[in-house]
């Protein structure tokens, strides 16, 4: 009788410790402890605002005149054949007369192994040359693909968004809320309001294949390096340093940066440099490889 | 006999006793607190499908977006919030904290009450049922709406949320709360709004350690002008200017023949501008374009994605623990990524609501953070009216006979369209 009694507490207590054990799901990974004092301390500077006025980080313009920044990209492994990507929807038009369609985000010219679409823009410029152009750029769809892998806008330059497929598309910007319906031979216009940090993907949802990326930059100093690799940006502020960032869709680089081993350039892991260039100077930095192993190859 | 009882009866006294001291634990039950954004803390870029090990935030930089933003928000049990977020702070008192009374007849906690079970204390979505629900409860981290009288990228106005909160979201597990007062339910969507200022001035201040130059080491600058006026201003203006931002919609033609705007509206439907044929199918019955994701789930689509395609490479140590990291984040702080399928417009349920106007809304804006593009621009007020006209006749479509099978005569109705739009496509 006792034996059985012991017998019954020890199955309750495995049957509790079981429950605990096994808990109630996937445990959520805590963020870290806050101190209470630097919580209160930045609540009373937020508060009260007695902070003296910092300096708020505007690059002051220092220097004069205009330089330009030109180099080539290459590949540093063997080019590949881009992917064959799948086509399920619409292939009346998108797989016509037995048409493939490739991934364009990692374009390798065969012969000079140069490499495509990799953006080169300044983080922060002093002074702009020219003002916003008025006239309207195009971003065109053909063949169900975007005819620019990269586009590179201005904020507040008109872009429309046309659609030459006898088919009709939607055009999603991805960070700007821009979905638009763009039916077949029509277009919308979208003037970009805001800078993209990094480049945006741009898809369409009725295609789901279909990849772009938008740069939009207030400077317009942005470069995408075409089909032979080579890239130049034009009338930028000299006698100033410069920050200039650079990305590719394939890069394994944090938010895409391209990190290149550039020690004389102090090309850093985020895919930037710091230069400084002299009036009318036409910077070449000649050819930098980009090894395969920062495309995730 | 009694020998026999008392020994039967202490095992389960003892592990009646056992249960109770573990459900209420040893130690006083802590203080609600905001839980960081862990998915974002460990891939912060608005472009999933460029993430990398380099690029999460370190512990100490976690620790201080939880302390600008507890220094800024406040906690649950006492929110707090700057004059620049536009917030009423006696409204918020009614909604945070828990559930209390203090004056007979008034009830403070009612997010608590009401909300907080499915939608997480931090308004993250994933409160203790989101997971059995489909669609899943909405995350307004990102300050992202779909039902709303505003152009695509605005913000919902204050009108909006109170729609959503006395109607309820037919189709989805979302109840209505008319039975509270009109002062509860303003309470409760200023505490949403809230909830997404603050998860918006999260997911600004985590990006953009991106952003710092090396000379900040890796700190984000405490001092107003950053916290105050770079980041919280705009996401608190974008609220702001929402009633600015409200869609006019023109009266539909007083002179409509409701058949023959029906019958436009279906061409149009079915026609190469609207296209709607694409996504909610030939039949209407959502079975178009399917295989797509909204983009809270799309993120983590991506995410994984990039996780899979990393897992053959040849990794180093501090990767390996960043996937290690990132595979624990997935599996507590976010929801298995369903597929959003088009809403089959045959069953006659819209979640964004039923009035001709809210369905003139989807079509002119589409539904930010889901596939569905905006309409507006691509076809005409008018041309609008018309599919909202063709739309809301498709629950009752019913060309056949009686006592024909409805599936069939919906097919036969369809088949006459599908050859029209055949023949518009060569």
């Amino acid at each position: 009788m006792e034996w059985s009694g012991t017998w019954s507490l020890l199955r309750s207590v495995v049957c509790v410790a079981g429950l605990l054990a096994a808990g109630c799901g996937p445990v959520r990974v805590a963020g870290p402890a806050v101190s209470q004092e630097a919580v209160a301390a930045l609540r009373e500077l937020l508060g009260a605002g007695v902070e003296p006025a910092a300096e708020t980080a505007v690059v002051a313009s220092s220097g004069s005149g205009w330089a330009s920044l030109k180099g080539r990209f290459v590949f540093g492994g063997d080019p590949t054949q881009p992917a064959a990507l799948i086509v399920d929807k619409d292939t009346a038009v998108c797989s016509k007369d037995g048409m493939k369609l490739y991934d364009q985000s990692l374009r390798i010219d065969a012969s000079t192994k140069g490499l495509a679409d990799v953006v080169v823009f300044v983080r922060k410029a002093s002074r702009v040359k020219d003002p916003v152009p008025a006239e309207q750029l195009v971003f065109d769809q053909k063949n169900c693909e975007f005819l620019s892998p990269v586009f590179v806008a201005r904020v507040g330059q008109p872009v429309d968004v046309r659609n030459s497929d006898p088919i009709g598309h939607n055009t999603n910007i991805s960070g700007t809320s821009f979905n638009q319906l763009i039916p077949s031979g029509g277009g919308a216009v979208y003037t970009p309001d805001r800078e993209t940090g990094m480049p945006v993907s741009v898809t369409c949802n009725i295609h789901p294949w279909m990849k772009a990326y938008a740069v939009f930059r207030k400077d317009g100093y942005v470069a995408v390096s075409s089909a032979d690799g080579s890239f130049q940006l034009e009338d930028l502020p000299a006698g100033e340093p410069i920050e200039f960032q650079v990305w590719h869709a394939r890069s394994t680089g944090p938010n895409g940066g391209l990190g290149l081993d550039q020690p004389s350039l102090k090309w850093t892991s985020k895919g930037r440099f710091v230069i400084t260039l002299e009036q009318d100077e036409v910077k070449d930095l000649g050819t930098l490889e980009v090894p395969a192993s920062a495309l995730g190859i | 006999m009694s020998t026999s009882s008392k020994s039967s009866r202490r095992p389960c006294l003892i592990a009646a006793i056992l249960a109770g001291l573990i459900a209420t634990g040893c130690s006083p039950t802590p203080p609600a607190a905001f839980r960081l954004n862990m998915v974002e803390a460990i891939s912060p870029t608005a472009e999933k499908d460029s993430i990398a090990a380099e690029q999460a935030l370190t512990t100490e930089q976690q620790r201080q977006v939880a302390t600008i933003l507890a220094a800024m928000f406040g906690t649950p049990d006492e929110p707090v919030c700057l004059p620049e977020a536009g917030l009423d702070g006696s409204k918020l008192q009614l909604a945070a904290g828990p559930v209390r009374s203090d004056i007979v007849g008034r009830k403070n906690g009612l997010y608590r009450e009401h909300c907080v079970h499915c939608h997480g204390i931090t308004g993250d979505g994933l409160g203790p049922t989101a997971a059995f629900l489909n669609p899943y409860p909405r995350d307004y981290r990102p300050g992202v709406f779909k039902f709303k009288s505003t152009e695509r990228a605005d913000k919902p106005t204050h009108g909006d949320l109170v729609h959503v909160l006395h109607n309820g979201i037919a189709g989805t597990s979302m109840p209505s709360f008319a039975l509270l007062s009109p002062t509860q339910v303003d309470a409760l969507v200023e505490y949403v709004k809230y909830l997404s200022i603050r998860g918006e001035t999260e997911l600004a201040l985590m990006r953009y350690y991106f952003e710092l130059d090396d000379e900040d080491e890796g700190k984000l600058p405490e001092t107003r002008e950053f916290l105050v006026d770079e980041i919280l201003q705009p996401i608190a203006d974008k609220w702001a200017s929402a009633a600015d931002a409200v869609i006019d919609v023109p009266e539909p033609p007083a002179d409509l023949d409701l058949a023959a705007s029906v019958a436009k509206g279906k061409e149009l439907f079915y026609g190469d501008r609207a296209n709607c044929v694409k996504c909610h199918g030939v039949t209407g019955l959502g079975d178009g374009q399917a295989n797509d994701y909204d983009d809270w789930s799309k993120n983590i689509v991506k995410i994984e994605a990039k996780l899979a395609s990393l897992a053959g490479n040849e990794l180093e140590p501090a990767e390996h623990r960043w996937i290690a990291d990132f595979h624990d984040v997935l599996d507590g702080d976010a929801l298995q990524p369903r597929t959003i399928p088009p809403r089959n417009l045959r069953k006659g349920i819209y979640r964004g609501g039923r009035r001709p106007l809210d369905l003139y809304y989807r079509i002119h804006a589409g539904i930010n953070g889901a596939p569905m593009p905006a309409a507006a621009g691509t076809v005409s007020p008018e041309e609008i009216w018309h599919i909202v006209n063709y739309v809301r006749s498709l629950p009752y479509d019913f060309d056949g006979e009686l006592g024909v099978d409805r599936s069939m005569a919906v097919q036969s109705n369809v088949a006459g369209a599908l050859a029209a739009q055949e023949t518009s496509d060569q």
